[in-house]
């Protein structure tokens, strides 16, 4: 019973943890607008977690820039298991308009498994509440999977 | 039958279960006020239970420098300390364990969740836990002057009621107050609750005072390695930790409150801890930024001590 | 035959110490001469607390049988009541457990035998200043000790610090055992005998006149100059950084204790002075100031071994101001909070000692993460810091409680608001010192490892076992306080205030009757500590707690070995993405928000504790005056 307290949990809390892969901070301010009282992602449970050990929720913004790509995959590493990776704006998708730079080591999924990409530049608030909350989804699948 | 009495005040009323549940819930209106505060629907006010059996379902990653031992068991004597601090505090006139001076007792118990905090970010052996550890200890040192001084005040003003002058034990508090209505309704207690109501955030940690766990300043502070189970527990103890805090107000400043039925009793304790978090962390919370550590230490032993020696002073006089 | 147990007990220590010199050589033979004699001294001891502390019986022995003639003592004395008996158990205890300890901890230095030789000669002289019962016995006991301590505290003299810190400790401590030979004169001049016992008797028949107030004043700071107490303290902190650990552990622990031992015998027994209020007073005040000072000043501190040294200070305060209440809860706080401070201060410099002897440095900008490579030392070091700290269930608890107790009821029953400000500066002191002990676990213990330090190894066992003792006496004197109040500190509070017992005991039955006059009077030996308390009880319950919630601790999954694995991004310090550099936050870093609001304050102390020998004395001839002033216009 208190497995299914737990897995059942894990929808309902997840924690979100910001990374700037050398983005342009546009998805940046749009991702901390939707906590905002405007949007309010807190009401489903979203929360900033001041270090990536206590996150579920990895949000990547920023094409991988070269000097960036091994910060990034040593935080991404450091986050405990379940964890879900979400890339936000379409740079990390697909390095949107750097694509091709001397500086730009391209999209993320090349690293790292990506659950979640939310397309957009910026996308806007309620395609990220959407995408956060698909991410919550996965997270509880994951768990059930363990 | 005396053991398992016993075990029935550790474990359930108002031991482990009860304050749990209570603190948890605490929490929760915590977040959900302070939502509406700023305009916002809020989370859940189940959202503090929610985190707390998802943290229970992650990972635990030990880091290589820290010290194994006292990393994972320094939440564990964080959670029982308050646990043996909340059986030593009257509930309703339900006190499972009373001495003759247990402020002192409760004095010193309370320090121990912050010093499991403390220890716990020092053996995860990183540089941010360091510092937050340091801003935590100088918070101790900040609030236990006017902490002591409330509790002198209100010992002496209770010890009226007694031959020895002063007491110590909040049974005798609790005596005092059924005899001659809540101690708040003194003026000379006025300034000590005043006081009370700056000490209780900064003991449990909340804005603006939470200056040892900055979020993003210090990434958290001495939790920053805490994953998993151990960060569960000790999201349980600041909450159950906020419970604490406000039913030693309630026992200190509004006890003696007896409708004759018990459960009437504890929901009336439990209303007034709830109205007095609305008000020392809430509302602070939602109308102030956080201070800067040199600034809490300076605005705790200057105005709040001073207000608390001036209700000493009052008491000792004989208002 | 008890009655031969007390100077056996003394001259079995100084036999050691010249056999030693003689057999020094061998390993075997002087670790087999030595244990023989602290194990006989420490037996000696506690084969008297049946007849002295339960049963009530008072030993008295004059040395070479010259027993009083026509009513004047001429020989040498031994008396031995409980307060004795419980200062020379204290004494036997720590030179027993730091004696075990020195074996393999000496082996670091050079001529050992000579060590062992001071040693012993120190526990003889302090073992004969608690148990004498004759004046200038307690002054040639006090010189034998003061010299061998600074002989000791030179011991490394490859380190020109150790030969500054003696040269001090010899410049104020002959000033304070002047001070107490003059007073002896004095003392002698007017009673003409030098018996304990008689000149209390004596002195309220005679009264106090102008003579005897400056004679008092003479002693008590002669006797508190032995025990720190401020000003004097600056020499104390050079002296027990500079001496070997387990030096350390006897000055502070017990050679600070004869120096409270003679203010209690002056105060108490001698003069009688303690009941009036104005002695209290200052009693009081000295130990508030001493208390707040030392610990402000450990704060700022960057050598672990000064810093327990301040925080030994720190405590005699706290004593001092408990034996300053003058009432029996009072006494019972002081004496507990003596015994635990020799267990809990011993335990912290024999950790100290450890870092020292695994590491070579005790500098805490150097020290960090050592609870990885020396786990049973973190673990001993953090008993320690509890019980100095006075967290529950450990035995520092037990006695602070004693002593907040004591001051807020003495302020209850005079009124006065003062003493309830001294409740608020002991509260505050404790709050001070968990804060310096925080610092040291963090910068010592916890944090982050140095590559210098890769390699340190754990702490050889014969120097474990001897503070695994003492961490256990920590949490026994805790967690039973009523076994131990029942059995050893309320028969020493009884005999504190019964001086007319004494006084008895050594002379014949009706002498005290016979001379005293009225004199003021001490208070009543009863007491009622608020320990209705049954700490046995609610440690059992904290275990359950303890044991009930770490059942949780199997559902989360648990990390993995760590000795064996190989160094992955997942399991590093997060550190903003970078790889982990070496970045202790040391403790010079810590606390930076105390230290900037007392900025001025800790910049006047840091100057004022110059180090310069010709100031201290300076301080210690002006607090003379000041003492003799005060006596003079109150007594």
């Amino acid at each position: 019973m208190i497995k299914k307290l737990i897995d059942e949990s894990m929808a309902k809390s997840p924690w979100v943890f910001h990374i700037n892969a050398g983005s342009c901070n546009g998805c940046d301010i749009e991702l901390v607008a939707v906590l905002t009282p405007r949007y309010d992602a807190e009401r489903l449970g979203f929360k900033l977690a001041g270090t990536p050990r206590h996150a579920d929720i990895v949000v990547v913004s920023g094409p991988v820039t070269a000097q960036s790509k091994d910060r990034v995959l040593r935080t991404i590493a450091q986050v405990p298991d379940p964890k879900v990776i979400v890339t936000l704006g379409s740079c990390p998708c697909s390095g949107n308009v750097f694509k091709g730079s001397y500086s730009v080591v391209g999209p993320l999924d090349k690293y790292v498994p990506v659950d979640v990409s939310i397309a957009g530049c910026a996308p806007k608030p309620e395609a990220i509440i959407d995408g956060l909350a698909l991410a919550a989804q996965i997270i509880k699948e994951k768990r059930e999977k363990q | 039958m005396k053991l398992l009495m016993n075990l029935v005040y550790i474990l359930i009323f108002p031991g482990l279960l009860f304050s749990s549940v209570f603190g948890l819930w605490l929490a929760g209106i915590d977040r959900k006020i302070l939502a509406r505060m700023q305009k916002r629907v809020g989370p859940p006010v189940m959202q503090p239970t929610y985190d707390f059996f998802k943290l229970m379902g992650k990972e635990t990653i030990i880091p290589d420098n820290a010290a194994r031992s006292t990393f994972l068991l320094a939440p564990y004597i964080g959670l029982a300390s308050l646990i043996v601090t909340v059986l030593f505090i009257p509930i309703a006139g339900i006190q499972a364990f009373g001495g003759v001076a247990d402020i002192v007792v409760i004095l010193y118990l309370l320090t121990i969740p912050s010093l499991a905090i403390m220890f716990g970010g020092s053996a995860s052996g990183s540089p941010f836990a360091g510092v937050g550890v340091s801003r935590t200890m100088v918070a101790i040192m900040s609030y236990e002057l006017p902490l002591i001084l409330i509790m002198l005040a209100v010992g002496r003003l209770a010890g009226r009621g007694f031959d020895m002058g002063i007491t110590f034990s909040l049974e005798k508090i609790a005596q005092y107050q059924a005899a001659n209505g809540p101690n708040l309704f003194c003026w000379s207690m006025i300034p000590a609750a005043v006081a009370m109501l700056f000490v209780i955030p900064c003991e449990v940690g909340a804005q603006p005072f939470d200056v040892g766990e900055a979020e993003t300043e210090i990434c958290e502070g001495p939790l920053v390695e805490y994953s998993g189970t151990p960060l569960a527990i000790f999201k349980l103890s600041h909450a159950i930790k906020m419970f604490v805090m406000t039913l030693l107000f309630t026992a200190l400043f509004l006890g003696g409150i007896s409708t004759g039925m018990l459960w009437l009793d504890v929901v009336i304790v439990l209303g007034i801890c709830a109205v007095v978090t609305l008000v020392c962390m809430t509302l602070a919370h939602a109308i102030t930024a956080r201070l800067k550590v040199e600034q809490m230490f300076r605005l705790f032993w200057t105005v709040i001590a001073g207000l608390a020696l001036l209700s000493l002073i009052l008491v000792w006089i004989g208002i | 035959m008890i009655q031969h147990f007390p100077i056996l007990s003394i001259m079995v220590l100084f036999l050691g110490a010249f056999l030693v010199v003689l057999v020094g050589r061998s390993r075997i033979a002087r670790t087999a001469v030595v244990s023989a004699a602290v194990l006989t001294s420490f037996a000696l001891m506690v084969a008297l607390i049946k007849p002295v502390m339960i049963d009530g019986q008072i030993i008295s022995y004059w040395m070479g049988n010259w027993a009083p003639v026509s009513g004047y003592a001429i020989g040498i004395g031994i008396e031995v009541d409980a307060l004795s008996l419980f200062f020379g158990l204290l004494v036997s205890l720590a030179v027993m457990l730091s004696g075990f300890y020195s074996f393999k901890y000496i082996t670091q230095d050079d001529s050992p035998d000579l060590f062992f030789t001071l040693y012993l000669m120190l526990a003889g002289g302090v073992m004969g200043i608690v148990l004498s019962g004759d004046l200038f016995n307690i002054f040639v006991m006090l010189e034998v000790m003061t010299f061998a301590a600074v002989a000791l505290t030179a011991f490394r003299s490859w380190n020109p610090n150790a030969r500054e810190a003696a040269f001090k400790y010899l410049v104020v401590g002959s000033l304070g055992s002047t001070f107490v030979l003059l007073g002896t004169a004095l003392v002698y001049g007017q009673c003409h005998t030098l018996n304990l016992a008689q000149i209390s008797g004596l002195l309220s028949v005679n009264g106090i006149n102008p003579t005897m107030t400056f004679a008092f004043a003479l002693l008590f700071t002669g006797f508190g100059v032995k025990a720190f107490m401020t000003p004097f303290h600056p020499i104390a902190a050079d002296a027990h950084a500079a001496a070997p650990s387990s030096v350390s552990v006897l000055i502070s622990g017990v050679f600070t204790k004869t120096g409270v031992y003679g203010i209690i015998r002056v105060s108490y027994f001698l003069f009688k002075s303690m009941g009036m209020s104005s002695m209290q007073t200052g009693l009081v005040f000295i130990g508030c100031v001493s208390m707040f000072v030392c610990v402000t000043m450990a704060l700022n501190q960057h050598d672990f071994k000064r810093l327990l040294a301040f925080h030994s200070i720190s405590q005699i305060g706290y004593i001092l101001t408990s034996l300053g209440l003058c009432s029996a809860i009072g006494i019972a706080g002081g004496l507990y909070h003596a015994i635990n401070h020799t267990l809990f201060k011993g335990l912290l410099f024999l950790t100290a000692g450890a870092v020292l002897y695994a590491t070579g440095t005790t500098k805490l900008e150097k020290l960090g993460g050592l609870a990885r490579r020396m786990p049973q030392t973190a673990a001993l070091f953090m008993v320690g810091a509890f019980s100095i700290s006075g967290i529950p269930p450990f035995n520092g608890f037990v006695s602070k409680w004693m002593i907040y107790q004591a001051a807020y009821e003495k302020a209850a029953e005079t009124g006065s608001i003062g003493y309830a400000f001294v409740t608020v500066i002991a509260v505050v002191t404790s709050v001070l010192t968990l804060a310096s002990f925080v610092k040291v676990g963090q910068s010592v213990f916890f944090g982050e490892l140095p590559v210098e330090l890769e390699n340190v190894k754990e702490t050889p066992l014969s120097m474990r076992i001897p503070m695994w003792i003492m961490a256990a006496l920590c949490l026994l004197t805790g967690v039973l306080p009523g076994l131990m109040q029942q059995y050893i500190i309320n028969p020493a509070v009884r005999a504190t205030l019964d001086y007319k017992g004494y006084i008895d005991a050594m002379m014949g039955e009706g002498y005290a009757a016979a001379h005293l006059a009225d004199t003021v009077p001490l208070a009543e030996a009863k007491y009622t500590f608020a320990g209705a308390w049954d700490p046995a009880f609610w440690l059992v319950l904290f275990v359950i707690v303890l044991l009930g919630v770490t059942v949780a601790m199997m559902i989360g999954k648990s990390g993995r070995g760590a000795a064996t694995a190989i160094a992955d991004d997942k399991h590093d310090t997060f550190f903003g993405g970078e790889k982990n550099t070496f970045s202790q936050v040391g403790g010079g870093d810590l606390f930076w928000g105390f230290k900037y609001n007392f900025r001025r304050y800790l910049n006047v102390m840091g100057n004022a504790h110059s180090g310069v020998v010709n100031d201290y004395v300076t301080w210690g001839v002006i607090d003379l005056a000041l003492i003799i002033v005060y006596c003079f216009i109150f007594m």
